[in-house]
């Protein structure tokens, strides 16, 4: 079972985790019931508005403006591996195959990714840490770049495999895990699945994962039909992925400016 | 030359104002002619290449205005059905241009546009040439290479492309050819003219 220990030191400052949060789906379940609250309540009314607020609107990040389907079109987001290297699974998301080779239906990528960026525009904003994971030996750099640049983290070497499962005893004990894991290919070097995939869903960390037509898409949380060997395709993913998280950082830092210049008289701002 | 245009234009602007428009028409516009009777044109039937610049503008605007929304409306489907890759069929044999974006020694990694690069070895003769960013010719053998092994679940694919390289682009290579004729052959004092050197 998965239990987090929050010890304050490594934490570092984040009351929100002790906040009431709101995730869609892939929740944390914490096994402690008792919330520790924070001393100042007027602190806490604002971080609440300022954590609530986005969740009133569908698209409050607007992520689906980011991208158009020409530009994963453009990008060869459409083009998967042949009919024999076929996934069982991943019948539903093809729209057909063209002389042995199968193509991934646009429409439904469309609306995959922008649930996807949505839901990472969301984890940004409540400050989580977020893992770029892509064991692809020819898209290192630009995932460990755009890692870097949107200020996250990325590991794409050999995976050890205690990382998250054994996470207490590998590392040291109150050691904080991912809160958001994005598999940019779900496939290691011998196209098995990625371990990562499994021990994310063993920890109950949500994924994000771009699937190919030979992947399996079961315990990706939010799956994103696309092609992942293609550099313009993972070039357009990094470049999504990275503009959405610095969106919702920004977002979060003008969110916080606002509200701490309104005056501490009046707590409901 | 404006100047007297619009001299005549304002003499003549009572009487005639269809001809002495057609005139400015033909010319440069002028300012301070067209403010005058830019009123009497909206008003007036436009004639002779008047109209037809008119026309047309309007239909190239009308052209521009429909192609830039249908490209923003146009489905996926439509978008596949015209895509190059599905209207070449299949894909044996067929020639297509590739640009190299990566060298090893003699491999060279091309990108044609498909889902996979292909590597080719460098030719012996013209391999100079080939560097990263150079377009070149390919006739292609197969889009992924990808087999059923004896006990396997699913195929093994190889994640590249095959195909046989043709050379260099023609109209690169002909240019090449003329500049490098022209620094090989020797400069002979007799032929030589001022504006080659």
């Amino acid at each position: 079972m998965a239990v987090r220990t929050l010890t304050k030191g490594l934490l570092g400052l984040r009351q929100l985790r002790t906040a009431t949060i709101g995730y869609s789906c892939g929740g944390h379940q914490y096994a402690t019931a008792a919330t520790v609250k924070t001393p100042q309540p007027q602190t806490d009314d604002v971080t609440e508005k300022i954590l609530n607020l986005p969740l009133e609107k569908p698209d409050y990040f607007c992520v689906s403006e980011l991208f158009s389907l020409k530009d994963l079109f453009d990008a060869r987001v459409h083009l998967g591996h042949k009919k024999g290297c076929r996934h069982r699974l991943m019948e539903p998301y093809l729209y057909g195959c063209r002389l042995d080779q199968d193509i991934i239906d646009l429409d439904q990528t469309v609306e995959h990714l922008q649930q996807a960026l949505n839901f990472t525009a969301h984890v940004a904003y409540r400050g989580g840490i977020i893992l770029f994971v892509n064991r692809r030996r020819q898209f290192v750099h630009l995932v460990e770049s755009t890692a870097r640049d949107c200020g996250e983290y990325a590991h794409t070497r050999y995976w050890q495999g205690g990382l998250l499962t054994n996470a207490h005893i590998q590392y040291s004990p109150g050691v904080r895990l991912p809160d958001l894991i994005i598999f940019l290919s779900t496939l290691n070097n011998v196209f098995q699945q990625h371990v990562g995939i499994r021990d994310a869903a063993k920890m109950n960390i949500p994924t994000v994962g771009v699937v190919d037509s030979n992947c399996n898409p079961c315990l990706v949380t939010y799956p994103v039909p696309g092609n992942d060997d293609t550099p313009a395709a993972m070039e357009l993913y990094c470049r999504l992925f990275k503009m959405t998280i610095t969106r919702a950082k920004d977002k979060r830092r003008q969110m916080e400016i606002v509200h701490s210049l309104s005056p501490p008289s009046t707590p409901s701002s | 030359m404006a100047a007297l245009c619009s001299v005549v234009s304002r003499s003549r602007c009572g009487f005639r104002s269809a001809s002495c428009r057609f005139i400015r028409s033909s010319f440069s516009s002028d300012s301070s002619g067209g403010s005058g009777s830019d009123q009497a044109d909206a008003d007036r039937p436009r004639y002779g290449f008047a109209a037809a610049f008119d026309l047309q503008s309007e239909l190239r605007r009308e052209a521009d205005q429909g192609a830039s929304s249908s490209g923003r409306d146009e489905s996926f489907a439509s978008l596949l059905r015209r895509s190059p890759l599905i209207q070449m069929g299949p894909a044996k044999d067929k020639v297509v241009v590739g640009r190299i974006f990566h060298v090893v020694q003699d491999d060279l990694y091309i990108d044609f546009g498909g889902k996979f690069h292909c590597v080719c070895r460098r030719p012996a003769e013209g391999g100079d040439k080939l560097q990263r960013g150079t377009r070149v010719r390919l006739r292609l053998q197969d889009l992924e290479l990808t087999s059923r092994f004896l006990g396997a679940k699913t195929d093994t694919t190889l994640l590249e492309a095959q195909a046989v390289l043709l050379g260099p682009m023609e109209g690169r290579d002909g240019r090449e050819n003329q500049n490098q004729d022209r620094m090989n052959r020797p400069l002979n004092p007799s032929t030589v003219k001022t504006e080659d050197l």
